[in-house]
């Protein structure tokens, strides 16, 4: 069972002390854009193993609500990717879907145990409150969460459509958390938080969202048939079925949009349009989303708004006016003006407004109101003009996005258990320096295009007639392919040992990207956002000075060769065979499995992280320790995600054959495996291999008879 | 740079045959630049023989590993007082001078040559090195175009071309550039062929007296005035 009781979070100070590691990676673009500053590089490289359920604890740590956030996050972390300047960003939002699902998130069960007695209120259930509510069951507090409508989720259940993100999710999640001991109650809208707290509890955080629609501010918006988006999302959601009409149009280009746009096809609209008064360019909303919207046959009016809305119910005129695009305004956008003599009419059934929402705070909560209705709160603390009353969420922001709440809550969270432990708030620092700088034309120029597998989605046709979700969840190999295309920002090579260095120029005649550099005064240089750790100008380093960042990538190979010659020591199988494979890739899952003949084989396999970290000295040892033969597995020059990796591993190869020459033992006791290579199977090839040994051993053995 | 190649393996387990327990000294200069003997390769060397120890060798020697900057200094080596005690011997990675120091300033100790130390030359790509000097004492690559014909050229022939050059190619092998055609080039480039129409006596080939000294300081008597 995973246990989320007793560990204090990540972000927390417990003991303010910095702890002394020899992690050297730095903080990769990926991390730094989330607001959770979740740890995806690790989780994509165990994907990218096969270790899929390793890459979901990986994601729990890092996330209250995992499954949400790999359905409807907006990924900003995508937008940051750097791959994204070679070819496509890494899908991590679909990959994280994928270790959800097949890492066995469902079964995922959570305890918290009550350390505190300070009672502490959460006003709201959306995304915000949720995640507050997570770390302050965490952290040992008695908490409740009032949500003014019938079922928990805020946003998360009345906003996002159900073919975004499945109720079933959301109820998953929700049900976690009143396993950890919180405390829900449904139709209880909060109208004064003095009641709060009367009623005992010492902390309230407040996040209501923004769930009020704006107003376009025309003639006739009051009529009926005319409806906002947010409400018109939160009927549908909450199970109503409101009868709009064949013919729609909304109003708006942000998310909600669309997602009013699509819902109302599923609902059996026969004319969607949208009327977005800038260009697709400026339009805010996600744009796989909008793809998906004009694929199921939303038309989308760009440079156009209504001025006018006329008739009666299902009647409607709407009268628009074609917009031109002039100078920038303050958010960067250029400014839409109205071209004179452009109106035009359209009949409609149904309009659905979707131009921005606001918080609407009960004045009752007498908190500080600022821009926008939004609640006025110190951005550090998230305290408000009132003692113990905190707040977060879009209700501080105005709409935002789900990560973002989800981190607003982990974060009030903390602030909120400084303020009950009468601690000064310290506001926790980022132990890891963030990558800076942008991949160099000769570095990209040198990185190896991988396409970008999208998922699968249903088909228009099929996913306009029902609520069911669209995008589907990648299959093993897809998601282990994508998850390869990572460029492990931040985790290659560094030369640790600057006094060792001769400045032999090895790394630099070695690396296939053109990283390592001479500097103005000769030093060797070898820059962090440059370097794609591939790791072979650390195997190849004369001076043995070069490692990389990664304590783990360091020692991985010794490690796990240890732990194999241990094993097999115990087994005492004979001929001990040892095999170097690959795990990335299909390596870990399907083509290793046919390699892996077990102990009573005396077949031995030893992980690596790509057989260009295979050194010269761990063939050797294998054969010091015993073996009789080693080989080595892994793609060809042609499938691996990186440069020229086989080829040095085969260098290394060669080198151990000439020491095995001279020592008299059979060079063909060392051999190499493409397992994505044509021609043989490397099932029958391993088998082949393995019989040879046992001749040589057989032979071997009795040339020691005889000599004794 | 100096340039050197590990000694074969079955070389070495002959000479360290008679030690228990030896140290694999590497050197983090110029054995390091060309691959002979840096710490990779004193950890290579180490890997091997322990291999060979443990497949059907009946020795048992017991190895120390390190590798220090420089093996020609003493200040270096001063390092490895505490390590060496306890050693039979040293076995250096180490070009001939180191291996000398090394007996200089150990002189209880045998040290062994793990290297052929071969000759000072340049990397001409990764891993591959060409010989550039002779060390001759009486350099004239001014007037070569700032090519070596003692090294460069098989004969060392200080007035080239001879007839052997074909085609911009030694007779010798068609992998070596012929010296001479090379420095034409280089001075036809630099528009002093005149160069060329000279004749170089030959050089001084009597024997060099060694062992070779520089003195680069002052002898200074800081007893009496000065002048």
């Amino acid at each position: 069972m995973y246990s989320a009781g007793s560990d204090a979070f990540k972000s927390d100070h417990s003991d303010g002390v910095k702890k002394t590691s020899f992690d050297h990676t730095l903080m990769p673009p990926c991390q730094d854009a989330c607001p959770l500053h979740m740890e995806i590089r690790e989780y994509v490289d165990l994907i990218a193993q096969g270790r899929v359920m390793e890459a979901l604890q990986v994601i729990r740590d890092g996330n209250p609500f995992p499954s949400i956030c790999a359905h409807v996050c907006t990924a900003p972390c995508e937008t940051a990717c750097r791959r994204g300047q070679v070819d496509n960003p890494v899908a991590i939002r679909a990959l994280k879907r994928f270790a959800v699902e097949f890492g066995g998130d469902r079964m995922i069960q959570l305890e918290a145990e009550t350390r505190h007695e300070e009672r502490t209120a959460i006003v709201g259930s959306g995304p915000a409150g949720l995640s507050a509510a997570y770390y302050l069951r965490r952290l040992g507090y008695p908490v409740t969460i009032f949500e003014a409508y019938s079922e928990p989720g805020g946003m998360l259940r009345v906003g996002i459509p159900k073919y975004r993100l499945p109720g079933e999710i959301l109820d998953t999640e929700v049900q976690r958390l009143i396993q950890m001991g919180v405390e829900i109650r449904t139709n209880t809208p909060v109208v004064s938080l003095d009641l709060l707290f009367d009623m005992g509890y010492k902390a309230v955080f407040v996040t209501v969202g923004a769930h009020q629609g704006l107003r376009l501010g025309i003639e006739g918006e009051e009529s009926p048939g005319v409806v906002d988006g947010a409400t018109f999302l939160r009927e549908v959601n909450l199970g109503f079925k409101p009868s709009i009409g064949e013919r729609i149009a909304v109003v708006g280009g942000g998310n909600v949009a669309i997602d009013a746009a699509r819902t109302a096809l599923r609902l059996g609209a026969r004319e969607v349009r949208i009327l977005y008064r800038r260009s697709r360019e400026e339009m805010p909303a996600d744009p796989a989303e909008i793809e998906q919207a004009i694929e199921e046959g939303v038309e989308i009016l760009f440079l156009a708004t209504p001025t006018k809305i006329a008739g009666e119910d299902r009647q409607l005129g709407l009268t628009c006016i074609r917009m031109e695009l002039g100078e920038p305004d303050a958010s960067g956008r250029r400014r839409p003006t109205p071209i004179q003599g452009s109106e035009f009419n359209m009949g409609i059934d149904t309009v659905i407004t979707a131009i921005g929402q606001a918080p609407q705070i009960p004045g009752d909560f007498r908190l500080r109101i600022g821009r926008g209705s939004t609640i006025q709160v110190d951005p550090i603390t998230l305290t408000t003009n009132r003692v113990g009353v905190f707040a977060g969420g879009d209700a501080i922001t105005g709409p935002a996005s789900v990560v973002q709440a989800l981190a607003t809550g982990r974060e009030a969270a903390s602030r909120i258990d400084d303020y009950l432990q009468h601690r000064y708030p310290l506001v926790s620092k980022d132990e890891k320096e963030a990558l800076a700088g942008e991949l160099l034309p000769k570095t990209i120029e040198m990185i190896r295009k991988l396409t970008r597998f999208e998922p699968l989605t249903v088909s228009p046709e099929a996913r306009v007639k029902e609520f069911e979700l669209v995008e589907l969840v990648y299959d093993w190999e897809s998601a282990i392919n994508e998850a390869r295309r990572c460029l492990r920002c931040g985790m290659g090579a560094e030369i640790l040992f600057q006094d060792k260095c001769a400045t032999c120029l090895t790394c630099l005649r070695v690396c296939p990207y053109h990283v390592p550099y001479l500097d103005d005064s000769g030093t060797i240089q070898i820059p962090a956002d440059q370097c794609q750790a591939c790791g072979i100008c650390v195997a190849e380093c004369p001076a043995k000075a070069i490692v990389l960042r990664k304590p783990q990538d360091r020692r991985q190979i010794d490690e796990e060769l240890d732990h194999v010659l241990k094993s097999a020591a115990q087994a005492k199988s004979k001929p001990l065979i040892i095999g170097f494979s690959c795990q990335y890739g299909l390596y870990g899952t399907g083509a290793l499995a046919s390699l892996w003949r077990g102990a009573k084989a005396g077949i031995w396999i030893v992980p690596v992280l790509c057989v260009a970290k295979i050194e010269t000295e761990h063939i050797l040892q294998a054969f010091e320790m015993g073996a009789e033969g080693v080989f080595i597995a892994g793609c060809g020059q042609e499938q691996c995600a990186r440069e020229d990796t086989a080829f040095w591993a085969l260098q290394r190869m060669e080198k151990a054959k000439k020491v095995l020459a001279q020592i008299g033992l059979e060079p063909q006791r060392l051999q190499a495996f493409n397992l994505y290579a044509d021609g043989e199977d490397p099932a029958t090839a391993l088998d082949k291999f393995t019989e040879r040994i046992g001749e040589f051993y057989l032979a071997s053995a009795i040339k020691q008879e005889v000599k004794t | 740079m100096i340039v050197a190649e590990q000694k074969p393996l079955e070389e070495i387990r002959r000479l360290i045959a008679p030690y228990e327990k030896v140290l694999i000294l590497g050197c983090g200069t110029c054995m390091t630049v060309c691959g002979a003997g840096g710490e990779r390769e004193g950890s290579l060397l180490h890997s091997a023989l322990r291999v060979a120890q443990t497949r059907g060798g009946d020795e048992a020697h017991n190895f120390l590993e390190y590798t220090v900057k420089r093996q020609c200094d003493f200040e270096f080596l001063d390092m490895l007082e505490d390590r060496v005690g306890e050693v039979d011997a040293i076995l250096s990675l180490g070009c001939g001078i180191g291996v000398q120091v090394i007996a200089e300033r150990f002189p209880d100790i045998p040290v062994l040559p793990g290297v052929n130390t071969s000759f000072m030359g340049a990397s001409k790509e990764l891993g591959v090195w060409d010989e550039r000097c002779a060390a001759c004492g009486e350099c004239r690559l001014d007037e070569t175009g700032g090519i070596c014909p003692i090294t460069r050229c098989v004969k060392g022939i200080l007035n080239g071309p001879c007839a052997g050059s074909k085609s911009g190619k030694c007779e010798v092998s068609s992998d070596i550039d012929c010296a001479w055609v090379l420095i034409y080039e280089r001075l036809e480039r630099l528009g002093q062929l005149e160069k060329m129409r000279r004749y170089y006596p030959p050089r001084n080939f009597r024997t060099i007296p060694r062992p070779r000294r520089i003195v680069s300081k002052a002898d200074i008597d800081l007893g009496g005035n000065d002048g």
